[in-house]
């Protein structure tokens, strides 16, 4: 340890040399991420002939667009993907109305059951799918719901509400209770104050926990694996996962169908992401 | 019509009285407000409100939860093939169970792929948070980057990577022979058994260790600079801040990520159902895809349901430690 400035000068060199073990490493991992999502892109716009040959393997040469038009003109992508939106779209709603009223029952009223309900809650969210697919299978089939997109809408609740209500607890939770008794002294009663001081204060949350839920949902593979055996109505994990064929030409659409099934959920998060992520830290684990 | 019906203001001017029970009780107490107060006493002063908006929840964790799982617990105790009625059988199917060794096998991999994965994930994810806290520009865009594997399909991920793995044309084999030079010839990533297992974790943990890197950021930033400050004036180097400031800081999250992604893993169906439904040779096989395989290949749903269960009790108490961890958190 020299003078002050040399003391400067050496923390300095430091700092530079993290910074530069910072990029490096930021950089292994991103290219780590990435790659695998590039490499669908690019396979997605490679042709046949170029598929079998290992030429350019980084970049499509011919760039074609053969795998898109055999993907949406001749198989049922199309409607699988009709089938997803469906499902998805539906029971986000259903789960971010349910949730978002219990999760605010939970946080804030007292009412006898409310922290078992709670516990209840949780525990159920962190029960696994594999575990109750074959049951609710059977129930299912039972209700005269199998091989139909009601009979995925009405199961994917199971694991949709528990996390919406949790996430949405937290969020709840955070929002100080002053703003609702001075609403409720001004007159407004309990469901007024929820209404229109809690609801809209909590928006960003239900924005990312109806993200969620819609990820989810556009992500299950289990449930729409087993209840579903008409072709038509799959939804596109399934339908796309049916696609391994074992043969070279396969991996053209079959890339092509990844890149459109990823697009909405990605388009989404990329829009939301602050919310998105904001949530999920807040939400599901803070502390 | 209905609007201007003298009822609906009449209901209203109860239900004043029934918010402020300091004039009913004063006045002579009516049966009705000495109802209310009494149910407000045991059921809670919001009980209305709180049954009501709670009710949904209650029927849907009833209809979709608690009743499958009797039923599962029930079924795993009968010999039931699609289509017939259950013969009860009692624990015939465990005791069988344990003394499979295509089960036993699959328990071994289950745990195999589990603690894996975990522990790779864990690593990985530190290291992301670690660099996400330190000096780097466009430090969110580079957090919102990282975490794309976390919302993408994993029903996608998991496509990309038998292409990606695949013998004669993924880009792996071409990325080692061909560019790197660093093996004379492809390896079957996922049709040999010394490799499958390595390769279905590789994916898992791709997928996630975003969760643990984000989680573990959060608890970081939490920890207030001023811990810091004092550790760097009494000369702590960046490994004794790390030991001593970060990992005790995030400890409860660690604990919680852990858990969770423990559940997760242990249960993963998709990325070894798409990669190798279990094979070659039983390598990969785990516990959920052996349930679907014995239910809906073989048919036999008592079996495979015992398969599922078979678990629970180790489950169920990671279950009650997790959720206590989450809750504890929560009301900080």
């Amino acid at each position: 340890m020299g003078s002050p400035l040399d003391r400067r000068r050496s923390t300095a060199r430091i700092e530079r040399t993290q910074s530069a073990l910072s990029y490096a490493i930021l950089v292994t991992f991103v290219l780590f991420v990435v790659f695998p999502f590039y490499w669908m892109i690019v396979t997605s716009f490679k042709g046949e002939t170029q598929m079998r040959s290992l030429v350019s393997m980084f970049w499509p040469s011919p760039f074609v667009l053969e795998n898109y038009q055999q993907l949406l003109g001749r198989t049922e992508f199309v409607a699988w993907y009709g089938n997803s939106v469906v499902v998805s779209v539906s029971s986000t709603l259903l789960a971010t109305a349910i949730g978002t009223l219990g999760a605010y029952a939970l946080a804030r009223l007292k009412f006898l059951g409310r922290a078992f309900m709670a516990s209840t809650v949780l525990i159920t969210y962190l029960v696994p799918p594999s575990i109750l697919f074959i049951p609710l299978y059977a129930q299912i089939r039972n209700l005269g719901l199998a091989d139909s997109l009601t009979g995925l809408i009405a199961a994917y609740p199971s694991f949709t509400v528990p996390f919406v209500t949790w996430l949405l607890m937290g969020y709840f939770e955070s929002i100080p209770v002053e703003l609702e008794e001075s609403a409720m002294i001004d007159g407004a009663t309990r469901f007024g104050a929820f209404r229109r001081v809690i609801l809209p204060l909590a928006a960003p949350g239900l924005l990312a926990s109806a993200l969620y839920a819609f990820t989810q949902a556009w992500n299950e593979f289990l449930y729409a694996l087993v209840f579903i055996t008409n072709v038509k109505l799959r939804t596109l994990p399934v339908g796309l996962s049916t696609f391994i064929t074992g043969d070279v030409y396969g991996w053209g659409y079959l890339m092509a169908g990844a890149v459109l099934t990823t697009l909405p959920v990605i388009a989404a998060y990329i829009y939301l992401q602050k919310y998105m992520v904001e949530g999920l830290t807040a939400g599901s684990v803070k502390g | 019509m209905a609007s201007i019906s003298p009822l609906p203001s009449g209901e209203r001017v109860r239900a004043r009285g029934g918010s402020f029970p300091l004039t009913g009780e004063v006045a002579t107490p009516r049966p009705r407000a000495g109802l209310e107060a009494a149910l407000r006493r045991v059921l809670g002063p919001d009980y209305r409100m709180g049954f009501l908006f709670v009710t949904p929840i209650v029927v849907l964790v009833l209809a979709l939860v608690a009743y499958p799982f009797g039923y599962a617990v029930y079924l795993s105790m009968t010999r039931k093939y699609v289509g017939m009625p259950p013969v009860w059988v009692g624990l015939e199917n465990y005791v069988r169970l344990t003394h499979d060794g295509f089960f036993q096998r699959a328990v071994v991999n289950s745990f195999t792929f589990t603690f894996g994965s975990v522990v790779i994930k864990t690593v990985l994810g530190m290291g992301m948070a670690l660099v996400l806290t330190s000096r780097i520009r466009f430090r969110s865009f580079w957090t919102g980057v990282l975490l794309i594997p976390w919302v993408a399909p994993t029903v996608v991920s998991a496509l990309n990577f038998l292409w990606i793995y695949d013998y004669s044309l993924g880009v792996l084999n071409y990325l080692l022979v061909n560019v790197f030079g660093v093996l004379h010839q492809g390896v079957g990533w996922l049709s040999e058994p010394g490799t499958a297992m390595s390769s279905v974790i590789g994916v898992n943990v791709w997928r996630g260790f975003p969760f643990f890197g984000i989680s573990f950021l959060a608890g970081m930033k939490a920890i207030p600079g001023e811990l810091y400050e004092a550790a760097a004036v009494d000369g702590a180097t960046v490994v004794q801040r790390f030991r001593h400031v970060t990992l005790p800081g995030i400890r409860n999250i660690v604990m919680i990520v852990l858990l969770l992604s423990t559940i997760w893993t242990f249960n993963d169906f998709t990325i070894i159902y798409i990669l190798t439904k279990g094979g070659p040779g039983g390598a990969t096989q785990v516990l959920p895809v052996l349930t679907y395989e014995i239910a809906f290949g073989a048919q036999r749903l008592g079996e495979a349901i015992a398969v599922a269960l078979y678990m629970l009790p180790a489950m169920a108490l990671v279950i009650i430690v997790l959720s206590n961890y989450m809750r504890k958190s929560r009301v900080r």
